[in-house]
């Protein structure tokens, strides 16, 4: 797990930038600047960041609408980004994909899906596309803890342990599938278990440790690259926004939501990056300007963005338009 | 008679050496099918209490279900966040009540954590990890029989309970931390999954017991061919091109080729500095410890490790008297 002190603080910065992105929409839909649903993933940053980095440029993530991070920790423009979610030309899709199918196709992120569940069979898509062009190149899907209830799970797990497809399979468990708890939804204690059922190997991952998840998906992605099928991660997390932004999450005791916050990705990194000797205090808070000064213009950006013309509404609805964006 | 304790790790038996090396899965389930049997075999010796650490998957919970036992089954009330030291914490505990032993079910690393806590009070432990050289892969029932025989013995120390050495982890002359089986000292780097499986990433091992049959760093002083006895002393090996490539299974199915520039033995109360700092320190398989760069960092053996009941003998013992024959009708 050897990676240079500027990778290091690369991704230190990739998850300040996913978590100060997050926040500045939550705040832009409390005041009211950006109506409809948004999902935050503001506690899963180690997630997004750790596979990101995991992965080479030219394997592909599919995740879900918790998921912009994932496409900022693959290199994903954040102005484009912040004018996809705000509808807005520049976004992008051209601002008509908005928070729920952010997707950027320059990063190999096909992006987010406001259905959780057939995430998993499109993958399996991709991942036979990859297995027969044969670069060696895989397919990633992120997916809940409630999405591992639905037959999509099981349907995707099975057929690309038969076809041997080089896909990987993340649940993100962060412990609530809208409101209801894992505990009171999971007969067992680890999605993770399930990959036996579909003879594949299955691990559960500290989702709140960068570089556990780092070291987790670079081990498993090397065992797919060899050819030895896919695999099913967890990793077990923590959500500190509701479902939805609004969503006051009622379901979670005050305690609940205190222990949570102890585990917070950031601050763990920070303390392992400061007890290792491999940054000070005053460049981690140089990166933490650094990210607002980049957020900032990113904001400026999306408010100078126009939105698309009406014209625009029958565009990009074939494959070969799509492909253009 | 005293009661016996019980520990349940949920966390053991899943981490990456699933994938890096070919570790089975200790599915919980399975954990719930063994504290049964185990509650089975306490209850057939007449052991009147057990006190169960509860866990999040409710192992104990779980196992008691539709169980019929004369024994009184009781969880101990106690804070909980799901981590190792719920162990610690348990195990801690169960000794201040004057349990007769604590079964742990879990690997190395579960007996290292408990260890830390429980004081005299002898461990009866049940593999259910990854690389296991302190606990016993033995069939729940027969642990939960000689547990129940070192609960209903009246002898204060009986000959089937012994003490293992432990490694410990010294500042001067303070104690930090201690290990069971093994300190592994790698480059530094980050604590990540846990595992240690990289020998490229290796620069010295202290061990304290070394034999061909164990699995893990173990296995590369036991494999040394003419590594003697060691009788309560440590094993330092310096990794490196030099003297030896030994053939040692460092991880289930992981059979690797280590480089060994030296070994020696060393003696009880002798410190042995670490000879690389920063490094990364892995007690009992699992990378814990960041030792910062100059630190003057120590590792020493000594004989005060846990009690643990030798199960053949305790229960070979029990047998020789009488306690498995069911009683004459002269004595109904």
């Amino acid at each position: 797990m050897e990676l240079s002190q500027e990778k290091l603080l690369e991704m230190y910065k990739k998850m300040v930038t996913v978590r100060e992105f997050e926040q500045s929409l939550s705040e832009a839909v409390a005041s009211g600047t950006l109506p409809g649903f948004v999902h935050l993933g503001i506690g899963q940053e180690a997630v997004h960041v750790g596979v990101a980095y995991a992965l080479r440029a030219t394997d592909w993530v599919t995740s879900t609408h918790r998921d912009h991070g994932m496409l900022i920790a693959r290199g994903a423009d954040i102005k484009r980004c912040r004018a996809e979610i705000f509808g807005k030309a520049d976004g992008y899709c051209k601002g008509k994909g908005g928070s729920m199918h952010l997707a950027a196709f320059d990063k190999n992120a096909p992006g987010c899906n406001g259905i959780l569940g057939p995430s998993q069979t499109i993958n399996n898509g991709i991942a036979l596309a990859l297995k027969r062009r044969g670069e060696g190149d895989i397919a990633v899907v992120l997916f809940g803890d409630g999405a591992a209830h639905r037959g999509e799970f099981h349907e995707a797990l099975n057929l690309a342990s038969c076809w041997k497809l080089p896909s990987l399979a993340i649940c993100v468990n962060n412990q609530y599938a809208i409101s209801v708890c894992f505990d009171d939804a999971c007969s067992i204690d680890d999605i993770a278990a399930r990959a036996s059922g579909y003879g594949m190997p299955g691990l559960v991952v500290d989702g709140n440790d960068v570089m556990a998840v780092y070291e987790a998906v670079t081990e498993t992605v090397k065992s797919i690259r060899e050819g030895k099928g896919p695999a099913l991660l967890e990793l077990k997390t923590r959500r500190y926004k509701g479902h939805f932004e609004g969503d006051p999450q009622s379901y979670k005791t005050p305690e609940e939501i205190a222990e949570e916050m102890k585990h917070d990705p950031i601050p763990i990194f920070a303390k392992q990056l400061l007890e290792q000797e491999i940054t000070t205090e005053e460049d981690l808070n140089a990166i933490e300007e650094e990210v607002q000064k980049e957020l900032q213009e990113a904001i400026e950006f999306t408010d100078q963005s126009p939105y698309p013309s009406l014209e625009e509404i029958y565009t990009d609805l074939t494959y070969e338009e799509r492909r253009a964006v | 008679m005293k009661p016996v304790g019980l520990i349940a790790n949920p966390a053991s038996g899943k981490d990456i050496r699933r994938l890096v090396a070919y570790g089975s899965v200790f599915d919980n389930n399975e954990k719930v099918n063994i504290v049964r049997r185990v509650i089975l075999g306490l209850d057939a010796m007449g052991v009147k209490d057990i006190l169960i650490m509860p866990d999040y998957f409710g192992i104990g919970v779980r196992a008691i279900e539709d169980l019929k036992v004369s024994s009184r089954i009781t969880f101990l009330d106690m804070k909980r966040d799901n981590t190792q030291d719920d162990s610690a914490r348990a195990a801690e505990i169960l000794n201040e009540l004057g349990v007769a032993c604590i079964i742990t079910l879990g690997g190395d690393g579960t007996n290292r954590v408990v260890a830390k806590t429980c004081a005299e009070t002898p461990l009866l432990p049940i593999s259910t990890g990854t690389n296991n050289v302190f606990p016993s892969m033995v069939e729940g029932t027969l642990a939960g029989m000689a547990a129940g025989f070192t609960a209903i013995d009246s002898s204060d120390r009986p000959d089937f309970i012994k003490q293992a050495p432990r490694l410990t982890i010294k500042y001067g002359s303070e104690i930090v931390d201690m290990a069971l089986i093994d300190i592994v000292v790698s480059k530094p780097g980050f604590i990540g999954t846990r595992a240690v499986w990289d020998i490229s990433t290796l620069q010295e091992i202290f061990l304290s017991r070394a034999e061909p049959g164990n699995i893990g760093f173990s296995s590369i002083g036991g494999n040394i061919s003419e590594m003697p006895s060691t009788n309560g002393k440590g094993i330092h090996i310096i990794i490196g091109p030099g003297s030896y490539e030994i053939k040692a299974p460092i991880a289930p199915g992981l059979i690797r080729s280590v480089p060994v520039k030296a070994y020696r033995l060393f003696e009880p109360g002798e410190e042995m500095p670490l000879a690389h700092t920063p490094a990364m320190i892995a007690l009992d398989g699992e990378r814990e410890r960041i030792e910062r760069k100059k630190m003057q960092v120590a590792v020493e053996i000594d004989l005060h490790g846990p009690w643990v009941i030798d199960i053949p003998r305790a229960l070979q013992q029990a047998a020789k008297q009488r306690l498995f024959h069911n009683p004459s009708p002269s004595r109904r």
